[in-house]
């Protein structure tokens, strides 16, 4: 039995509720009766490594991306690679995506060392550009991913429906991708990246050039995805953002400079806000 | 290798064509506009040629040729000029043969026909005297820039002048009238009646599925790398072997819709005659879009944009057209340049092609192009293969 404490919405009371871990129970809340939902993390969850990363390097010619990186990744976590342009975040997700084979050191997801083609089908990768198939509509696409996955054309019909839901674009599905608007391509595209169920998702900077309301929606869907044990790995440059991760690490010139939640980071540094953390670091400036 | 994944390619890029219909337009649209285009203008057929004649002949004296069937004053020129090919030569009159010079000199004229004063007495004389030195002349005044016109012209006349020997012939009782020279063709395929067109088919077909193949490849390969549908590829499951065959089928599928088109307009506007078998040549083109792919995805590394990559087209359009034989024999070009036709694949399509269609000819005979062909697509599509699995 876990036993969490949760604060109603409506009245802000703050109470305990029980399950078993992934189990999801309905709470009422004494003061105010609101009924709610209360998600119970899966075994496992933040305790077992999922990606471990062990000395990696990468070199692109006399360049040095990533040099001599080391972290450890636990299920269900929802993990910010943050840093400036340039600090090697991109090449280390490259990297754990198998799109980039390490200089030097070794990885591991899932207990499998990469690249590994067949691990590849318990992983979910979304580009930093919009990447899809524009000449085609949104069924169209996901389709085409179901297929690249191998799911079942009944496995494809139900999780369609779902990811269409869960990024609310059911109206849009036979529209050709070119007539979308910019944020609905995003929706699009992660939809694509998570219509087979990983265990292990990639995000390259999921939320550039998206506006505030679509980020907050973003970032529901993260949570959601780590609630039932998925990984989310996340690069973003946005500190605000990176204050609602589980866990960051700060990147500069390739380098792991600190590591931990942001709150921890913050009474490290004794400052307020995770920019100014940064800063204090040793980091430069982001924007 | 799981054809789940691979058939995803396939019809995915199938689909893209189904919505982008002005891509599809092209890919049909091109072969048969070249056809029409080619065909009728260099049909083989030379029409409406405008030539001048200048009649200046006077007819047979009276009693200069004593015994002869025909009424004296008869005007032999005029018997000539009926017999001009009307089709082939806009015939116009002509008073005085300088002014019809000048025409062919301002270039309103592609030629001029003089007959001189004395050409009936002449002409008859000969035809009657055949020892005897004396001949008729008539001066055909031509433009010679055009070799094809000059031919058409000169054939037009030559054949006008047998048609009216061949007449008088028969009135004159002469039993056989030697002319100056017998062209009796010998064709072993085709028949006398081969045109331009029937030799052009098979080529255009050829050409069609290599233009379109290579080009919408390249673009395709530029886009999945600039919009980085690639990356999200090679980070899933789907293997490098996979989306080159993948694309491979759709081409093939697209190339035999390209021919089928083709080939029925051919048949239908030009009708050419295909003796050989419709399904190898069909599977020839298939062959010839799977090495085009290949090559395509090969140049696609190349070109980081589609500005890039239309760059290409001079690169693979002009070798293609001017030394693999689509428009004129390899036999025809400069000797020091023909070796360089055996590193162009389309060569040895555009060969299997005529081989097949307009010959007849099977396995047997063609193995050679097609040994050439499944090496060049092994090649290039392995090339591909290895290209992706160095990460796009």
């Amino acid at each position: 039995m876990l036993e969490r404490r949760v604060q109603c919405p409506r009245c802000n009371n703050i109470q305990s509720a029980t399950g078993n871990p992934g189990d999801v129970v309905v709470a009422v809340c004494p003061v105010c009766g609101f009924r709610g939902k209360v998600t119970f993390p899966p075994s496992g969850k933040g305790t077992t490594p999922v990606i471990q990363l062990h000395r990696i390097t990468k070199n692109f010619g006399d360049f040095t991306a990533v040099d001599d990186l080391s972290l450890v990744i636990n299920k269900g976590e929802i993990y910010g690679l943050l840093g400036p342009n340039g600090s090697g975040k991109t090449t280390t997700i490259k990297m754990l995506c198998g799109l980039l084979t390490p200089t030097s050191g070794q990885a591991t997801i899932l207990g499998r060392q990469i690249p590994c083609k067949t691990l590849m089908q318990r992983i979910g990768y979304m580009p930093q550009e919009t990447a899809l198939y524009n000449d085609n509509t949104v069924h169209e696409n996901l389709a085409f991913f179901a297929g690249i996955y191998g799911m079942t054309r009944e496995q494809f019909r139900s999780q369609e429906e779902r990811m269409l839901r869960f990024v609310d674009l059911e109206r849009w599905r036979d529209t050709l991708v070119t007539t979308l608007s910019g944020g609905m391509r995003h929706r699009v595209s992660l939809a694509c990246s998570l219509l087979h169920d990983p265990q292990v998702v990639f995000l390259d900077e999921p939320t550039v050039g998206i506006d505030p309301e679509l980020r907050a929606t973003f970032w529901g869907f993260f949570h959601s995805l780590s609630d039932k044990g998925c990984t989310v790995v996340i690069t973003t440059h946005y500190m605000d953002e990176a204050d609602r991760c589980g866990r960051v690490g700060l990147l500069r010139s390739g380098r792991l400079i600190a590591e931990g939640s942001p709150h921890d980071l913050k009474l490290q540094t004794g400052t307020t806000s995770l920019e100014d953390a940064f800063l204090r670091l040793g980091g430069r400036k982001m924007a | 290798m799981r054809l789940r994944r691979t058939l995803a390619f396939s019809k995915r890029a199938l689909l893209q064509f189904r919505h982008d219909r002005r891509t599809l337009a092209f890919v049909l649209v091109m072969p048969l506009l070249m056809i029409l285009i080619f065909g009728y203008t260099f049909g083989g057929e030379v029409k409406g040629v405008t030539v001048e004649v200048v009649n200046n002949d006077q007819g047979l004296q009276p009693g200069s040729l004593p015994g002869v069937p025909f009424p004296q004053g008869i005007v032999i020129a005029n018997n000539i000029s009926k017999n001009l090919d009307i089709e082939t030569l806009k015939v116009h009159g002509s008073g005085n043969s300088s002014e019809a010079r000048q025409l062919v000199d301002d270039g309103r004229a592609w030629a001029a026909i003089i007959f001189p004063e004395n050409f009936s007495q002449n002409f008859l004389w000969s035809l009657m005297h055949p020892e005897s030195p004396i001949r008729a002349s008539v001066e055909v005044y031509l433009d010679g820039s055009n070799p094809t016109i000059a031919g058409a012209v000169m054939a037009a006349v030559s054949q006008a002048i047998q048609e009216t020997m061949s007449d008088l012939a028969g009135a004159l009782n002469v039993s056989q009238v030697r002319l100056p020279l017998t062209v009796s063709p010998v064709y072993a395929y085709g028949g006398g009646d081969t045109r331009f067109i029937d030799y052009f088919a098979p080529g255009v077909i050829s050409f069609a599925i290599m233009m379109v193949t290579t080009m919408i490849t390249i673009i395709l390969f530029v886009n999945e790398r600039r919009t980085g549908t690639l990356q999200r590829l090679l980070a899933s499951p789907a293997t490098e072997a996979e989306i080159v065959v993948g694309y491979s089928l759709a081409f093939g599928v697209i190339g035999l819709l390209q021919s089928v088109v083709v080939l029925v307009a051919a048949m239908l506007l030009f009708n050419i005659s295909i003796v050989g078998s419709i399904v190898f040549a069909l599977l020839v083109v298939m062959l010839i879009g799977f090495g085009h792919q290949g090559l395509g995805i090969l140049l696609s590394a190349g070109a980081k944009n589609e500005l890039q990559a239309i760059q290409f087209i001079p690169l693979i359009l002009f070798p293609s057209i001017l030394l693999a034989g689509l428009f004129w024999p390899i036999e025809s070009i400069p000797s020091y340049l023909q070796p360089l036709s055996y590193v162009i694949p389309l060569r040895y399509g555009i060969d299997a092609q005529r081989s097949i269609m307009l010959r007849g000819w099977g396995l047997g005979e063609v193995w050679v192009d097609i040994v050439v062909l499944i090496a060049f697509a092994v090649l290039t599509l392995t090339g591909s293969v290895l290209l992706l699995k160095r990460k796009g």
